[in-house]
Protein backbone atom coordinates (compact mmCIF):
# COMPACT_ATOMS: atom_id res chain seq x y z
CA UNK A 1 0.00 0.00 0.00
CA UNK A 2 1.47 3.45 -0.82
CA UNK A 3 1.23 6.07 1.79
CA UNK A 4 -1.71 8.20 1.88
CA UNK A 5 -1.27 11.68 0.05
CA UNK A 6 -4.37 14.15 0.63
CA UNK A 7 -3.82 16.54 -1.88
CA UNK A 8 -6.00 19.72 -1.42
CA UNK A 9 -7.51 21.36 -3.81
CA UNK A 10 -5.00 23.92 -5.45
CA UNK A 11 -7.43 27.06 -5.02
CA UNK A 12 -8.67 26.05 -1.58
CA UNK A 13 -9.00 29.13 0.91
CA UNK A 14 -9.81 31.66 -2.02
CA UNK A 15 -12.61 33.55 -2.07
CA UNK A 16 -15.42 32.85 -5.06
CA UNK A 17 -14.67 35.81 -7.33
CA UNK A 18 -11.02 35.45 -6.75
CA UNK A 19 -11.40 31.46 -7.05
CA UNK A 20 -13.36 31.84 -10.40
CA UNK A 21 -10.23 34.25 -12.08
CA UNK A 22 -7.37 31.93 -10.34
CA UNK A 23 -5.10 29.86 -12.83
CA UNK A 24 -5.07 27.57 -9.83
CA UNK A 25 -8.81 26.59 -10.38
CA UNK A 26 -9.49 23.03 -9.62
CA UNK A 27 -13.32 22.12 -10.70
CA UNK A 28 -15.72 19.36 -9.17
CA UNK A 29 -18.60 18.24 -9.98
CA UNK A 30 -20.71 20.79 -11.07
CA UNK A 31 -17.78 22.01 -12.96
CA UNK A 32 -17.06 19.06 -14.69
CA UNK A 33 -21.24 18.51 -15.22
CA UNK A 34 -21.56 21.67 -17.23
CA UNK A 35 -19.04 21.87 -18.70
CA UNK A 36 -19.49 18.60 -20.11
CA UNK A 37 -23.11 19.95 -20.98
CA UNK A 38 -21.86 23.19 -22.58
CA UNK A 39 -19.17 20.95 -24.87
CA UNK A 40 -22.13 18.40 -25.99
CA UNK A 41 -24.32 21.68 -26.72
CA UNK A 42 -21.49 23.38 -28.84
CA UNK A 43 -20.28 20.32 -30.64
CA UNK A 44 -23.99 20.10 -31.50
CA UNK A 45 -23.87 23.60 -33.14
CA UNK A 46 -20.81 23.32 -34.62
CA UNK A 47 -21.92 20.53 -36.91
CA UNK A 48 -25.68 21.81 -37.30
CA UNK A 49 -24.36 25.50 -38.47
CA UNK A 50 -20.97 24.84 -39.66
CA UNK A 51 -20.53 21.42 -40.72
CA UNK A 52 -17.56 21.16 -38.56
CA UNK A 53 -14.79 18.91 -40.78
CA UNK A 54 -11.76 17.88 -38.74
CA UNK A 55 -8.78 16.36 -40.35
CA UNK A 56 -5.74 14.54 -38.69
CA UNK A 57 -7.20 13.91 -35.94
CA UNK A 58 -4.48 10.83 -35.91
CA UNK A 59 -2.50 13.40 -34.94
CA UNK A 60 -3.77 14.06 -31.69
CA UNK A 61 -1.77 12.74 -28.86
CA UNK A 62 -3.24 9.92 -27.23
CA UNK A 63 -3.70 11.20 -23.50
CA UNK A 64 -3.02 14.28 -21.97
CA UNK A 65 -0.87 16.52 -21.41
CA UNK A 66 -0.11 18.44 -24.25
CA UNK A 67 -1.05 22.05 -25.73
CA UNK A 68 -3.27 22.94 -28.59
CA UNK A 69 -2.54 26.14 -30.75
CA UNK A 70 -4.06 27.41 -33.79
CA UNK A 71 -4.82 30.58 -35.88
CA UNK A 72 -6.64 32.85 -34.12
CA UNK A 73 -9.31 35.36 -35.73
CA UNK A 74 -13.07 34.56 -33.95
CA UNK A 75 -14.03 33.45 -30.81
CA UNK A 76 -15.51 30.23 -32.48
CA UNK A 77 -11.62 29.16 -32.45
CA UNK A 78 -11.49 27.94 -28.96
CA UNK A 79 -14.96 26.16 -29.43
CA UNK A 80 -13.35 24.53 -32.26
CA UNK A 81 -10.30 22.83 -31.10
CA UNK A 82 -11.97 21.92 -27.99
CA UNK A 83 -14.41 20.38 -30.26
CA UNK A 84 -12.02 17.90 -31.49
CA UNK A 85 -11.33 16.39 -28.52
CA UNK A 86 -12.51 13.47 -27.16
CA UNK A 87 -12.53 11.44 -23.81
CA UNK A 88 -9.76 12.45 -21.00
CA UNK A 89 -8.63 14.72 -23.01
CA UNK A 90 -11.80 16.89 -23.66
CA UNK A 91 -12.78 16.79 -19.85
CA UNK A 92 -8.83 17.95 -19.38
CA UNK A 93 -9.04 21.21 -22.02
CA UNK A 94 -8.65 24.48 -20.71
CA UNK A 95 -8.92 27.69 -22.99
CA UNK A 96 -6.51 30.28 -22.36
CA UNK A 97 -8.73 32.86 -22.80
CA UNK A 98 -8.33 36.99 -22.19
CA UNK A 99 -9.02 38.10 -18.64
CA UNK A 100 -10.10 41.31 -20.21
CA UNK A 101 -12.73 39.64 -22.59
CA UNK A 102 -13.85 36.47 -20.67
CA UNK A 103 -13.19 37.40 -16.75
CA UNK A 104 -14.24 41.20 -16.42
CA UNK A 105 -17.88 40.83 -15.02
CA UNK A 106 -18.58 38.45 -12.57
CA UNK A 107 -21.41 36.14 -14.49
CA UNK A 108 -19.14 36.40 -17.18
CA UNK A 109 -16.44 34.92 -15.22
CA UNK A 110 -18.50 32.29 -14.03
CA UNK A 111 -19.86 31.31 -16.96
CA UNK A 112 -16.28 31.24 -18.53
CA UNK A 113 -14.76 29.25 -15.56
CA UNK A 114 -18.28 26.82 -15.34
CA UNK A 115 -18.84 26.42 -19.33
CA UNK A 116 -15.93 27.05 -21.32
CA UNK A 117 -13.22 25.68 -18.37
CA UNK A 118 -11.21 28.43 -19.42
CA UNK A 119 -8.24 30.04 -17.25
CA UNK A 120 -7.84 34.09 -17.69
CA UNK A 121 -4.37 35.58 -19.62
CA UNK A 122 -4.44 39.35 -18.64
CA UNK A 123 -3.01 41.57 -21.90
CA UNK A 124 0.81 42.42 -20.93
CA UNK A 125 0.34 41.43 -17.19
CA UNK A 126 1.05 37.56 -17.46
CA UNK A 127 3.85 37.00 -14.49
CA UNK A 128 6.40 34.91 -14.50
CA UNK A 129 4.69 33.20 -11.79
CA UNK A 130 1.35 32.35 -13.53
CA UNK A 131 3.62 31.38 -16.16
CA UNK A 132 5.37 28.69 -13.61
CA UNK A 133 1.55 28.11 -12.24
CA UNK A 134 0.49 27.48 -15.98
CA UNK A 135 3.26 25.15 -16.52
CA UNK A 136 3.25 22.73 -13.36
CA UNK A 137 -0.48 22.58 -13.70
CA UNK A 138 0.07 21.19 -17.26
CA UNK A 139 2.52 18.64 -16.42
CA UNK A 140 0.98 17.88 -12.69
CA UNK A 141 -2.87 17.94 -13.00
CA UNK A 142 -1.84 16.58 -16.84
CA UNK A 143 -3.53 19.07 -19.13
CA UNK A 144 -5.04 20.21 -22.49
CA UNK A 145 -4.51 24.18 -22.89
CA UNK A 146 -5.97 25.69 -25.89
CA UNK A 147 -3.86 28.04 -26.63
CA UNK A 148 -3.70 31.05 -29.56
CA UNK A 149 -0.40 32.03 -29.75
CA UNK A 150 -1.30 35.06 -31.54
CA UNK A 151 -2.63 36.81 -28.39
CA UNK A 152 -5.60 38.61 -29.96
CA UNK A 153 -8.12 37.89 -32.77
CA UNK A 154 -6.40 38.74 -36.39
CA UNK A 155 -8.61 41.76 -37.16
CA UNK A 156 -7.93 40.78 -41.19
CA UNK A 157 -7.60 37.16 -40.81
CA UNK A 158 -3.97 36.57 -41.15
CA UNK A 159 -2.01 34.56 -38.89
CA UNK A 160 -0.31 37.70 -37.25
CA UNK A 161 2.92 37.02 -35.28
CA UNK A 162 3.27 34.85 -32.08
CA UNK A 163 4.17 35.66 -28.53
CA UNK A 164 6.71 34.28 -26.39
CA UNK A 165 3.99 32.48 -23.81
CA UNK A 166 3.81 29.53 -25.40
CA UNK A 167 7.96 28.60 -25.37
CA UNK A 168 8.16 29.43 -21.82
CA UNK A 169 5.25 26.53 -21.36
CA UNK A 170 6.86 24.58 -23.52
CA UNK A 171 10.98 24.95 -23.37
CA UNK A 172 12.64 21.97 -21.89
CA UNK A 173 9.27 20.12 -21.33
CA UNK A 174 8.17 16.81 -23.13
CA UNK A 175 4.40 18.34 -23.31
CA UNK A 176 3.58 18.08 -27.00
CA UNK A 177 1.99 21.60 -28.82
CA UNK A 178 -0.36 20.20 -31.95
CA UNK A 179 -0.38 22.54 -34.27
CA UNK A 180 -4.15 22.88 -35.72
CA UNK A 181 -5.42 25.70 -38.45
CA UNK A 182 -9.07 26.83 -38.62
CA UNK A 183 -10.69 27.93 -42.07
CA UNK A 184 -13.86 29.91 -42.34
CA UNK A 185 -13.58 31.24 -38.49
CA UNK A 186 -13.32 34.44 -39.75
CA UNK A 187 -15.97 34.90 -42.71
CA UNK A 188 -18.73 33.15 -39.48
CA UNK A 189 -17.67 35.16 -36.70
CA UNK A 190 -14.87 37.95 -36.75
CA UNK A 191 -14.13 40.19 -34.27
CA UNK A 192 -16.29 43.18 -35.87
CA UNK A 193 -19.69 41.00 -35.79
CA UNK A 194 -21.35 40.70 -32.66
CA UNK A 195 -22.90 37.28 -33.20
CA UNK A 196 -21.92 34.29 -35.89
CA UNK A 197 -23.71 33.37 -38.69
CA UNK A 198 -23.89 29.93 -40.42
CA UNK A 199 -20.86 28.60 -42.58
CA UNK A 200 -18.62 25.85 -43.25
CA UNK A 201 -15.49 25.33 -40.53
CA UNK A 202 -12.50 23.26 -41.34
CA UNK A 203 -9.73 22.20 -38.88
CA UNK A 204 -6.39 20.53 -39.68
CA UNK A 205 -4.38 18.90 -37.09
CA UNK A 206 -0.49 18.65 -37.75
CA UNK A 207 1.59 16.43 -36.02
CA UNK A 208 2.83 17.69 -32.69
CA UNK A 209 6.01 19.29 -31.81
CA UNK A 210 8.02 18.18 -28.56
CA UNK A 211 10.65 20.77 -27.43
CA UNK A 212 12.40 18.77 -24.73
CA UNK A 213 15.77 19.52 -25.94
CA UNK A 214 15.20 23.20 -26.02
CA UNK A 215 16.39 25.44 -24.06
CA UNK A 216 14.67 27.71 -22.00
CA UNK A 217 16.28 30.86 -22.70
CA UNK A 218 15.95 33.34 -25.56
CA UNK A 219 17.29 31.38 -28.59
CA UNK A 220 15.57 28.52 -27.19
CA UNK A 221 12.09 30.80 -27.28
CA UNK A 222 12.44 32.16 -30.83
CA UNK A 223 13.22 28.94 -32.21
CA UNK A 224 10.13 27.15 -30.34
CA UNK A 225 7.79 30.15 -31.48
CA UNK A 226 9.23 30.48 -34.96
CA UNK A 227 8.65 25.99 -35.28
CA UNK A 228 5.37 26.48 -34.04
CA UNK A 229 4.21 29.36 -36.39
CA UNK A 230 5.45 27.77 -39.27
CA UNK A 231 3.92 24.48 -38.26
CA UNK A 232 0.63 26.33 -38.33
CA UNK A 233 1.23 27.97 -41.58
CA UNK A 234 2.02 24.70 -43.18
CA UNK A 235 -1.31 23.86 -42.19
CA UNK A 236 -2.82 26.38 -44.84
CA UNK A 237 -4.95 24.26 -47.39
CA UNK A 238 -2.72 26.10 -50.28
CA UNK A 239 0.33 24.53 -47.96
CA UNK A 240 -1.09 21.21 -47.59
CA UNK A 241 0.62 19.27 -50.33
CA UNK A 242 3.61 20.55 -49.21
CA UNK A 243 5.78 18.14 -46.90
CA UNK A 244 4.71 18.84 -43.52
CA UNK A 245 7.66 19.88 -40.74
CA UNK A 246 9.45 16.65 -39.17
CA UNK A 247 8.52 17.18 -35.78
CA UNK A 248 11.90 17.64 -33.31
CA UNK A 249 12.84 15.31 -31.51
CA UNK B 1 -47.75 29.83 11.99
CA UNK B 2 -49.37 28.13 15.28
CA UNK B 3 -47.81 24.84 14.44
CA UNK B 4 -44.87 26.23 14.33
CA UNK B 5 -44.89 27.47 17.25
CA UNK B 6 -46.91 25.18 19.08
CA UNK B 7 -44.40 23.71 21.40
CA UNK B 8 -43.44 26.58 24.13
CA UNK B 9 -40.14 25.69 23.95
CA UNK B 10 -39.91 26.48 20.21
CA UNK B 11 -40.69 30.02 21.06
CA UNK B 12 -38.28 30.01 23.64
CA UNK B 13 -35.46 29.07 21.49
CA UNK B 14 -36.85 31.19 18.23
CA UNK B 15 -37.48 34.59 21.04
CA UNK B 16 -34.20 33.49 23.20
CA UNK B 17 -32.23 33.46 19.93
CA UNK B 18 -33.55 36.67 18.36
CA UNK B 19 -32.59 38.26 21.92
CA UNK B 20 -29.43 37.14 22.12
CA UNK B 21 -28.59 38.53 18.63
CA UNK B 22 -29.85 41.60 19.94
CA UNK B 23 -28.25 41.47 23.01
CA UNK B 24 -24.72 40.89 20.77
CA UNK B 25 -25.70 44.06 18.33
CA UNK B 26 -26.30 46.26 21.37
CA UNK B 27 -22.99 45.66 22.92
CA UNK B 28 -20.85 45.44 20.15
CA UNK B 29 -22.98 49.00 18.91
CA UNK B 30 -21.91 50.04 22.39
CA UNK B 31 -18.16 48.91 22.14
CA UNK B 32 -18.23 50.91 18.59
CA UNK B 33 -19.54 54.07 20.02
CA UNK B 34 -17.57 54.35 23.10
CA UNK B 35 -14.17 53.37 20.91
CA UNK B 36 -13.50 50.28 22.92
CA UNK B 37 -11.94 47.39 21.58
CA UNK B 38 -9.44 47.78 18.68
CA UNK B 39 -11.26 48.84 15.07
CA UNK B 40 -9.86 45.45 13.79
CA UNK B 41 -11.66 43.40 17.18
CA UNK B 42 -14.78 45.28 16.77
CA UNK B 43 -14.90 44.50 12.87
CA UNK B 44 -14.58 40.98 13.42
CA UNK B 45 -17.28 41.33 15.76
CA UNK B 46 -19.48 42.69 13.21
CA UNK B 47 -18.62 39.89 10.90
CA UNK B 48 -19.34 37.44 13.01
CA UNK B 49 -22.90 39.21 14.00
CA UNK B 50 -23.31 39.33 10.54
CA UNK B 51 -22.43 36.07 9.62
CA UNK B 52 -24.93 34.61 12.52
CA UNK B 53 -27.86 36.95 11.20
CA UNK B 54 -27.65 35.82 7.68
CA UNK B 55 -27.26 32.23 9.37
CA UNK B 56 -29.63 31.77 12.09
CA UNK B 57 -32.84 32.69 9.56
CA UNK B 58 -31.26 29.69 7.35
CA UNK B 59 -30.90 27.06 10.51
CA UNK B 60 -34.59 28.32 12.45
CA UNK B 61 -36.63 29.30 9.07
CA UNK B 62 -36.37 25.74 7.30
CA UNK B 63 -36.99 23.84 10.66
CA UNK B 64 -39.98 26.38 11.37
CA UNK B 65 -41.33 26.14 8.14
CA UNK B 66 -41.98 22.55 7.96
CA UNK B 67 -40.75 18.86 7.50
CA UNK B 68 -39.68 19.33 3.53
CA UNK B 69 -38.01 22.52 4.23
CA UNK B 70 -36.29 20.34 6.71
CA UNK B 71 -35.19 17.60 5.01
CA UNK B 72 -34.21 19.77 2.43
CA UNK B 73 -32.17 22.38 4.34
CA UNK B 74 -30.21 19.37 5.70
CA UNK B 75 -29.84 17.51 2.43
CA UNK B 76 -28.16 21.21 0.91
CA UNK B 77 -25.98 21.13 4.53
CA UNK B 78 -24.69 18.32 3.91
CA UNK B 79 -23.53 18.71 -0.04
CA UNK B 80 -21.78 21.98 1.12
CA UNK B 81 -19.91 20.43 3.92
CA UNK B 82 -19.31 17.45 1.73
CA UNK B 83 -17.74 19.87 -1.01
CA UNK B 84 -15.55 21.38 1.23
CA UNK B 85 -14.63 17.85 2.88
CA UNK B 86 -13.77 16.63 -0.65
CA UNK B 87 -11.97 20.15 -1.79
CA UNK B 88 -9.93 20.33 1.48
CA UNK B 89 -9.04 16.38 1.36
CA UNK B 90 -8.19 15.86 -2.59
CA UNK B 91 -11.21 13.87 -3.37
CA UNK B 92 -12.86 15.49 -5.20
CA UNK B 93 -10.58 14.70 -8.54
CA UNK B 94 -12.04 11.59 -7.81
CA UNK B 95 -15.21 11.77 -9.76
CA UNK B 96 -16.82 8.57 -9.91
CA UNK B 97 -16.69 7.82 -6.03
CA UNK B 98 -17.06 11.80 -5.69
CA UNK B 99 -20.54 11.55 -7.52
CA UNK B 100 -21.32 8.21 -5.88
CA UNK B 101 -21.07 9.73 -2.56
CA UNK B 102 -23.23 12.47 -3.66
CA UNK B 103 -25.51 10.40 -4.68
CA UNK B 104 -25.99 8.55 -1.06
CA UNK B 105 -26.24 11.75 0.33
CA UNK B 106 -29.23 12.48 -1.89
CA UNK B 107 -30.74 9.31 -1.34
CA UNK B 108 -30.56 9.00 2.31
CA UNK B 109 -32.06 12.45 2.68
CA UNK B 110 -34.70 11.10 0.18
CA UNK B 111 -35.28 8.40 2.74
CA UNK B 112 -36.16 10.75 5.27
CA UNK B 113 -38.21 13.01 3.32
CA UNK B 114 -39.81 9.65 2.25
CA UNK B 115 -40.16 8.42 5.76
CA UNK B 116 -38.84 5.80 5.03
CA UNK B 117 -36.80 3.48 7.54
CA UNK B 118 -36.01 0.98 6.35
CA UNK B 119 -34.65 2.10 3.08
CA UNK B 120 -32.39 4.80 5.44
CA UNK B 121 -31.27 2.12 6.96
CA UNK B 122 -30.09 -0.20 4.41
CA UNK B 123 -28.48 3.01 2.05
CA UNK B 124 -25.20 2.60 4.79
CA UNK B 125 -24.26 -0.68 3.91
CA UNK B 126 -25.19 -0.06 0.19
CA UNK B 127 -23.84 3.11 -0.32
CA UNK B 128 -20.49 1.60 0.95
CA UNK B 129 -20.54 -0.89 -1.05
CA UNK B 130 -20.80 0.79 -4.06
CA UNK B 131 -18.02 3.02 -2.83
CA UNK B 132 -16.03 -0.20 -2.93
CA UNK B 133 -16.62 -1.34 -6.02
CA UNK B 134 -17.61 1.90 -8.05
CA UNK B 135 -13.84 2.95 -8.81
CA UNK B 136 -12.74 -0.91 -9.29
CA UNK B 137 -13.59 -0.34 -13.25
CA UNK B 138 -11.16 2.44 -13.61
CA UNK B 139 -8.39 -0.69 -13.06
CA UNK B 140 -6.77 1.69 -10.73
CA UNK B 141 -5.36 0.20 -7.92
CA UNK B 142 -3.09 3.06 -6.89
CA UNK B 143 -4.26 4.61 -3.97
CA UNK B 144 -7.73 2.45 -4.05
CA UNK B 145 -7.57 2.25 0.18
CA UNK B 146 -7.41 5.59 0.25
CA UNK B 147 -9.86 6.71 -1.88
CA UNK B 148 -12.18 4.94 -0.64
CA UNK B 149 -11.39 5.77 2.74
CA UNK B 150 -12.19 8.87 2.43
CA UNK B 151 -15.55 8.89 0.47
CA UNK B 152 -16.95 6.30 2.99
CA UNK B 153 -15.88 8.47 5.75
CA UNK B 154 -17.49 11.27 3.93
CA UNK B 155 -20.88 9.62 3.32
CA UNK B 156 -21.03 8.59 6.92
CA UNK B 157 -20.26 12.02 7.95
CA UNK B 158 -22.12 14.00 5.66
CA UNK B 159 -24.78 11.18 4.51
CA UNK B 160 -25.71 8.88 6.81
CA UNK B 161 -25.20 10.73 10.12
CA UNK B 162 -26.34 13.92 8.95
CA UNK B 163 -29.62 12.97 7.37
CA UNK B 164 -30.68 11.77 10.74
CA UNK B 165 -31.13 15.58 11.64
CA UNK B 166 -33.45 15.73 8.95
CA UNK B 167 -35.23 12.32 9.65
CA UNK B 168 -36.48 13.75 12.58
CA UNK B 169 -38.95 16.00 11.52
CA UNK B 170 -40.94 12.85 10.24
CA UNK B 171 -42.22 13.34 13.77
CA UNK B 172 -44.77 16.21 14.48
CA UNK B 173 -42.78 16.72 17.50
CA UNK B 174 -39.35 17.66 15.86
CA UNK B 175 -39.28 21.27 16.02
CA UNK B 176 -38.78 22.06 19.49
CA UNK B 177 -35.89 18.39 19.38
CA UNK B 178 -34.29 20.11 16.52
CA UNK B 179 -34.18 23.75 17.53
CA UNK B 180 -32.72 22.45 20.84
CA UNK B 181 -30.08 20.32 19.21
CA UNK B 182 -28.95 23.31 17.36
CA UNK B 183 -28.90 25.59 19.95
CA UNK B 184 -27.43 23.30 21.91
CA UNK B 185 -24.24 22.73 19.88
CA UNK B 186 -24.12 26.47 19.23
CA UNK B 187 -24.04 27.23 22.70
CA UNK B 188 -21.56 24.40 23.55
CA UNK B 189 -18.80 25.98 21.39
CA UNK B 190 -19.25 29.09 23.31
CA UNK B 191 -19.42 27.55 27.07
CA UNK B 192 -16.36 25.95 25.42
CA UNK B 193 -14.48 29.03 24.57
CA UNK B 194 -16.18 30.86 27.57
CA UNK B 195 -15.50 28.75 30.18
CA UNK B 196 -11.54 27.83 28.70
CA UNK B 197 -10.94 31.30 29.04
CA UNK B 198 -12.32 32.02 32.35
CA UNK B 199 -10.79 29.11 34.35
CA UNK B 200 -7.59 28.28 31.91
CA UNK B 201 -5.84 25.39 33.21
CA UNK B 202 -4.35 22.92 31.56
CA UNK B 203 -4.92 22.34 27.83
CA UNK B 204 -7.85 19.24 26.31
CA UNK B 205 -5.29 17.95 22.84
CA UNK B 206 -2.96 20.77 22.57
CA UNK B 207 -2.06 18.51 19.22
CA UNK B 208 -5.31 18.55 18.23
CA UNK B 209 -6.70 22.09 18.96
CA UNK B 210 -4.17 24.19 20.66
CA UNK B 211 -6.27 26.83 21.97
CA UNK B 212 -9.27 23.86 23.82
CA UNK B 213 -8.52 23.60 27.84
CA UNK B 214 -9.78 20.22 29.76
CA UNK B 215 -12.00 23.31 32.24
CA UNK B 216 -13.36 24.23 28.65
CA UNK B 217 -14.71 21.03 28.08
CA UNK B 218 -16.11 20.22 31.34
CA UNK B 219 -17.80 23.72 31.39
CA UNK B 220 -19.62 22.96 28.16
CA UNK B 221 -20.62 19.52 29.12
CA UNK B 222 -22.00 21.37 32.39
CA UNK B 223 -23.78 24.00 30.44
CA UNK B 224 -24.44 22.55 27.56
CA UNK B 225 -25.91 19.17 29.30
CA UNK B 226 -28.03 21.46 31.99
CA UNK B 227 -30.15 23.54 29.39
CA UNK B 228 -30.34 20.16 27.59
CA UNK B 229 -31.49 18.44 30.27
CA UNK B 230 -33.99 21.43 31.01
CA UNK B 231 -35.27 21.86 27.48
CA UNK B 232 -35.64 17.94 27.32
CA UNK B 233 -38.01 18.28 30.80
CA UNK B 234 -40.31 19.76 28.67
CA UNK B 235 -39.99 18.48 25.11
CA UNK B 236 -40.27 14.74 26.67
CA UNK B 237 -42.80 15.58 29.10
CA UNK B 238 -44.66 11.65 29.79
CA UNK B 239 -42.36 9.74 27.90
CA UNK B 240 -39.52 7.81 29.61
CA UNK B 241 -37.26 10.05 28.25
CA UNK B 242 -38.28 12.76 30.97
CA UNK B 243 -36.73 10.57 34.09
CA UNK B 244 -33.60 12.80 35.13
CA UNK B 245 -31.70 9.62 34.91
CA UNK B 246 -32.24 9.57 31.17
CA UNK B 247 -32.50 12.97 30.52
CA UNK B 248 -28.95 13.60 32.32
CA UNK B 249 -26.86 11.19 30.16
CA UNK B 250 -28.68 12.56 27.35
CA UNK B 251 -27.75 15.57 27.95
CA UNK B 252 -24.02 14.94 28.58
CA UNK B 253 -23.92 13.24 25.20
CA UNK B 254 -24.95 16.02 23.38
CA UNK B 255 -22.28 18.14 24.53
CA UNK B 256 -19.70 15.34 24.55
CA UNK B 257 -20.99 14.21 20.69
CA UNK B 258 -20.83 17.91 19.96
CA UNK B 259 -17.01 18.56 21.25
CA UNK B 260 -15.78 15.78 19.64
CA UNK B 261 -17.50 16.47 16.44
CA UNK B 262 -15.16 19.34 16.73
CA UNK B 263 -12.09 17.55 17.27
CA UNK B 264 -12.77 15.51 14.63
CA UNK B 265 -12.44 18.30 11.98
CA UNK B 266 -9.94 19.66 13.95
CA UNK B 267 -7.87 16.44 13.55
CA UNK B 268 -8.76 16.17 9.64
CA UNK B 269 -7.52 20.01 9.50
CA UNK B 270 -4.40 19.46 11.41
CA UNK B 271 -3.61 16.68 9.10
CA UNK B 272 -4.28 17.90 5.88
CA UNK B 273 -2.49 21.41 7.68
CA UNK B 274 -5.10 23.94 6.89
CA UNK B 275 -6.88 26.09 8.84
CA UNK B 276 -10.42 26.61 7.98
CA UNK B 277 -11.97 24.21 6.03
CA UNK B 278 -13.31 27.49 3.39
CA UNK B 279 -14.23 30.87 3.69
CA UNK B 280 -17.53 31.14 2.99
CA UNK B 281 -18.78 32.62 6.36
CA UNK B 282 -16.70 36.07 7.30
CA UNK B 283 -15.16 35.20 10.77
CA UNK B 284 -16.18 31.60 10.68
CA UNK B 285 -14.51 30.08 7.74
CA UNK B 286 -16.31 27.22 6.12
CA UNK B 287 -19.58 26.25 6.37
CA UNK B 288 -17.82 22.65 8.27
CA UNK B 289 -16.05 24.78 10.57
CA UNK B 290 -19.70 26.05 12.12
CA UNK B 291 -21.34 22.79 12.06
CA UNK B 292 -18.59 19.91 12.80
CA UNK B 293 -20.62 19.63 16.31
CA UNK B 294 -23.51 18.72 14.34
CA UNK B 295 -22.05 16.08 12.49
CA UNK B 296 -22.07 13.40 15.50
CA UNK B 297 -25.13 14.37 17.50
CA UNK B 298 -27.48 14.14 14.94
CA UNK B 299 -27.19 10.09 14.63
CA UNK B 300 -26.44 9.85 18.76
CA UNK B 301 -29.44 11.74 19.54
CA UNK B 302 -31.76 10.35 17.20
CA UNK B 303 -30.84 6.55 18.36
CA UNK B 304 -30.85 8.07 22.43
CA UNK B 305 -34.17 9.67 21.69
CA UNK B 306 -35.50 6.98 19.32
CA UNK B 307 -34.52 4.16 21.83
CA UNK B 308 -36.95 6.18 24.46
CA UNK B 309 -39.82 7.64 22.60
CA UNK B 310 -39.25 6.52 18.81
CA UNK B 311 -39.30 8.92 15.71
CA UNK B 312 -42.60 9.87 13.77
CA UNK B 313 -44.72 6.92 15.28
CA UNK B 314 -48.03 6.32 13.60
CA UNK B 315 -47.08 8.73 10.70
CA UNK B 316 -47.40 7.75 7.31
CA UNK B 317 -44.67 6.00 5.85
CA UNK B 318 -43.11 6.32 2.52
CA UNK B 319 -45.00 9.44 1.51
CA UNK B 320 -43.74 9.48 -1.42
CA UNK B 321 -42.79 5.86 -2.86
CA UNK B 322 -46.08 4.41 -1.61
Amino acid sequence: MKEWRLRPARDLGLAPAERLRSLSRERGLVGVTLNGLWRRTVRGYLAVAHSLEVEGRENLPAEPPFIMIANHCSHLDALTLAAALRGPAARQAHALAAGEVFFGTDPGAAFSAYAINALPVWRGATTRGALETLRTRLVEDRLVFILFPEGTRSRTGEMGAFQAGLARLVAGTSVPVVPCRIEGAHACWPAAQRLPRAGKLKLRIGPPLVFATTAPDAAGRHAITTACRAAVMALETSNSNEPQPEPSA
Amino acid sequence: MSTAFAHPVTVLIVFATAGTLALAAAVIGALTLTGRGSPGFRRELWLRLGSWCVLLPLMLGPVLAGREYTVLAVTLLGLLCYREYARATGLFRDRVLSAVTVLGILFANFAALDHWYGFFVALWPLTVSLLAVASIPQDRPEGYIQRVGLAVFGYMLFGAGLAHLGYMANDPNYRPIVLMLLTAVALNDVAAFTCGKLMGGPKLLPATSPNKTISGALGAVIVTGTVVVLLGRAIFTGTPMAAWHWLIPFGVLVSVAGQAGDLMLSSIKRDIGIKDMGVVLPGHGGILDRFNSLLLVSPAAFHFIGYFVGWGLGQPVRVITG
